[in-house]
């Protein structure tokens, strides 16, 4: 232009350069600001941290896998009993573990140290020792030697502890000692929560024929059921009374326990004991037999002679 | 010149560049109409800057604030020592401007006063964030929110630990609780009370009265395991619980449970009860029925599975001070420790009642190996020097100032010592030994001082 002076321009000039890009344009400052606040945080978190990251998770102890599913524990008193006899006994527990896939663990009674007590007690320590036997195996079942099992149908995995068979098994509210004791069977108990089942018969708890499922909780029962303060204190009869008695006085044994009707796992061979055997039960049991002379057991053992030709039709 | 006026702060209207002289025609004329040779074509004229639009938006020319001694020149020279001749006084001092009234000096407390103002908005927010962290730092470290937020499970943790102080032993009932035993009783629990508001933890003191349900001839002194019951009940968010007697004295307050113990808990305990054993129990359980894990010594290895941890002393295993962890395996224990049939049996024989009790399970069931663990008992329980002492001092019972033991037990304090005393000489060195930085300079330095130039022993 040829004008003298320059052209004219506003007195209030606009203070900024107008923009050039929507977005606002981060100074470098401004960002080592943001960077350094974004640091400070992630520092306060960290110092934070170090109290409550560490989650104390509980021990996995093993859990069985089913193989086998159950495993069938006798305990031969050899001393007493001729040895027909007890292999006839050995017999028909390897038949019906053979039909039904279980294992079986055969021990003699001199086995265990039982620091002189009666050596009804035995019965502890095998089981004990078939859990480390077997520590796959989910149900112990325990039988006494005079016990033989007549029914090769029925599985114990589902005759007996299948939680919804137990929870229909189960008997509620019942003095766990007859007749008159004060404690008794819970009555709000879950079929997957019951960890030791067996019967009672006309006297008291029968320890005679049980089953306990394989576990944590298994252990601390049989290794408190055999402590040697109890034998020490002479039941008189033996484990049976001392089961009576912990199952009583320990209220986490009993949570675990179901009473199932006697003739499901323990039928009686006489009605004087408790209630007597019927076609279709799973087990006799020789009630009493030792007591009356040595071979009483063999004798009475042919009455029931049966299930040699039930386990080779089926 | 090739513009006729000042630069104007638009940017692009100021002394871009000194290339402006080069619009100057060839012809080498000055006259101001020829600056504007360019402009005469026709296109508007483009200072160099404004080609750069993109640019950063501010001048590039320098002002007169940029660097240090540009901007403090001023300040520095006159704080400087002038020259001045000998014969000066009074007025003419006054002249060259070096007395308290003069121009030059007064400024400092205005400029004191318009320092504020003076701060960029960069300081300011700095000085800011610097108070902020100061007042958070008193707020969450010095005053007893610490209680609240150590509490927290993502910030310390101190909710998962309750302590249960055995208070009121015997009550009264069958001994005199006398001024000492309510001293004792005040400091025992004032040291677990500052130490639990430190860290975050719960206090629960119970009363060990003599009651009746706990009789002789009926579970006496099984007391321990009904409050530990009832205490895993009453805090669910519980999950270790330490049991203290009475006379225990936390001598270390600093440090918390989990630095001490619970962060490491594999490095600290021991499983293997053959590293110190006053009883001589045979482990691991010998029997031929017992699975791996039940004869192996060290059960599973794992940390986790503790949920019992003791100390033992001279004589067996020690229940002043000890843990348990909430979980299935402690309830079972918890419900098997008294049984009737046992108590019949034993309890003339058990001098300790419950510990007896313990052990005797201990070496009987091998699902109690399983989860116990035992700590170096200097670790929670440190006996002072009058307690098992038959074979003189052990270094691994006895408290030991120079390694700062965490805890003293005054155990059996009651027979043949001074429970008092004891308890006091502990307090007193405790404090002692945690004095705060002040407390040690005027202790170590003032007093010291003051000491060897007076002669006297004075206290601040």
């Amino acid at each position: 232009m040829h004008f003298a002076y320059p052209p004219r321009k506003s007195s209030n000039p606009p203070p900024f350069r107008p923009r050039t890009s929507a977005l606002p344009t981060i100074r470098s400052r401004r960002l080592k600001t943001i960077a350094l606040a974004f640091l400070a945080f992630l520092t306060l978190v960290w110092l934070f941290q170090r109290g409550g990251s560490r989650r104390h998770a509980p021990p996995a102890y093993h859990k069985p896998s089913g193989n086998p599913p159950a495993v069938i524990v006798t305990v031969f008193n050899e001393g007493k009993y001729g040895k027909g006899y007890l292999d006839m006994v050995k017999e028909n527990r390897l038949k019906y573990a053979e039909k039904h896939g279980y294992g079986t663990f055969f021990v003699k009674a001199s086995d265990y140290d039982l620091r002189g007590a009666p050596i009804s007690w035995a019965s502890l320590p095998a089981v004990r020792h078939a859990m480390a036997m077997f520590p796959d195996a989910s149900y112990i079942w325990y039988l006494d030697q005079n016990s033989f099992i007549m029914n090769p149908n029925l599985k114990i995995e589902e005759h007996v502890m299948k939680p919804s068979r137990l929870e229909e098994l189960m008997i509620k509210d019942h003095p766990v000692v007859p007749p008159d004791s004060i404690i008794k069977t819970f009555s709000h108990l879950k079929g997957h929560d019951v960890d030791f089942v067996l019967t009672q018969d006309k006297d008291g708890l029968s320890s005679s024929s049980f089953v306990v499922k394989n576990g944590e909780w298994a252990k601390f029962f049989i290794e408190t059921w055999f402590d040697p303060i109890y034998r020490s204190y002479n039941f008189q009869k033996a484990e049976q009374h001392a089961l009576e008695h912990i199952v009583q006085w320990h209220p986490t044994i009993l949570a675990k326990l179901a009473l199932v009707p006697q003739r499901i796992l323990n039928s009686y061979s006489k009605e004087k004991g408790g209630q007597e055997y019927k076609e279709g039960d799973l087990v006799v049991r020789l009630y009493a037999c030792g007591e009356a002379g040595e071979d009483t057991c063999e004798t009475e053992s042919q009455r029931f002679a049966q299930w040699k030709a039930a386990f080779q039709n089926s | 010149m090739s513009l006729s006026r000042s630069p104007s702060p638009v940017p692009g209207g100021g002394w871009a560049s000194p290339g402006l002289t080069n619009n100057l025609s060839p012809s080498g004329r000055s006259s101001p109409t020829k600056a504007y040779a360019g402009g005469s074509n026709g296109t508007p004229v483009m200072w160099e800057r404004q080609k750069n639009m993109g640019g950063p938006a501010y001048q590039s020319f320098s002002t007169q604030n940029q660097g240090f001694f540009s901007r403090h020149m001023r300040q520095i020279s006159s704080s400087l020592p002038r020259f001045r001749p000998e014969n000066t006084h009074g007025a003419e001092r006054e002249k060259i401007g070096e007395s308290r009234w003069s121009g030059l000096n007064m400024p400092r407390l205005g400029r004191i006063r318009s320092l504020p103002g003076r701060m960029s908005r960069r300081t300011k927010m700095l000085i800011a964030f610097g108070l902020l962290f100061l007042l958070g730092y008193i707020i969450f470290y010095s005053t007893p929110l610490v209680y609240y937020y150590r509490r927290t499970a993502w910030l310390g943790g101190g909710q998962k630990f309750v302590i249960i102080l055995a208070a009121n032993v015997g009550g009264g009932v069958m001994e005199w609780k006398g001024a000492r035993e309510w001293a004792i009783e005040r400091d025992s629990i004032r040291n677990k009370k500052k130490y639990v508001a430190k860290w975050g933890y719960d206090l629960e003191i119970v009363d060990m009265s003599t009651k009746k349900r706990y009789a002789h001839e009926w579970r006496e002194s099984w007391e321990k395991v009904d409050f530990i019951r009832s205490t895993l009940r009453k805090y669910p968010k519980a999950e270790w619980v330490w049991w203290l007697d009475l006379n225990t004295f936390i001598m270390e307050p600093s440090k918390s449970l989990q630095d001490h113990i619970f962060d490491h808990l594999e490095d600290v305990t021991y499983r293997n009860i053959n590293e110190y054993n006053p009883l001589n129990i045979s482990h691991p359980p010998a029997d031929s029925y017992l699975d791996e894990l039940s004869k192996s010594p060290i059960g599973d290895g794992n940390p986790n599975s503790i949920h019992l941890m003791l100390s033992q002393d001279c004589s067996g295993f020690n229940l002043g001070s000890f843990f348990m962890r909430r979980g299935t395996w402690t309830d079972h224990l918890l419900d098997v420790w008294w049984d009737p049939v046992a108590y019949e049996q034993k309890h003339m024989e058990w001098e300790h009642k419950e510990q007896d009790a313990l052990e005797q399970l201990y070496i009987a069931q091998p699902w109690i190996r399983k989860s116990t663990a035992f700590l170096p008992q200097r670790m929670i329980n440190s006996f002072p020097t009058g307690a098992c002492s038959e074979k003189g001092t052990d270094t691994r019972i006895h408290y030991d100032q120079k390694d700062r033991d965490f805890l003293v037990n005054m155990a059996g304090c009651e027979w043949g010592r001074d429970c008092w005393g004891e308890m006091y000489n502990f307090r007193e060195l405790s404090y002692h030994l945690n004095r705060s930085l002040w407390e040690r300079f005027k202790e170590d330095l003032l007093c010291w001082v003051w000491f060897k130039l007076t002669g006297k022993k004075v206290k601040f």
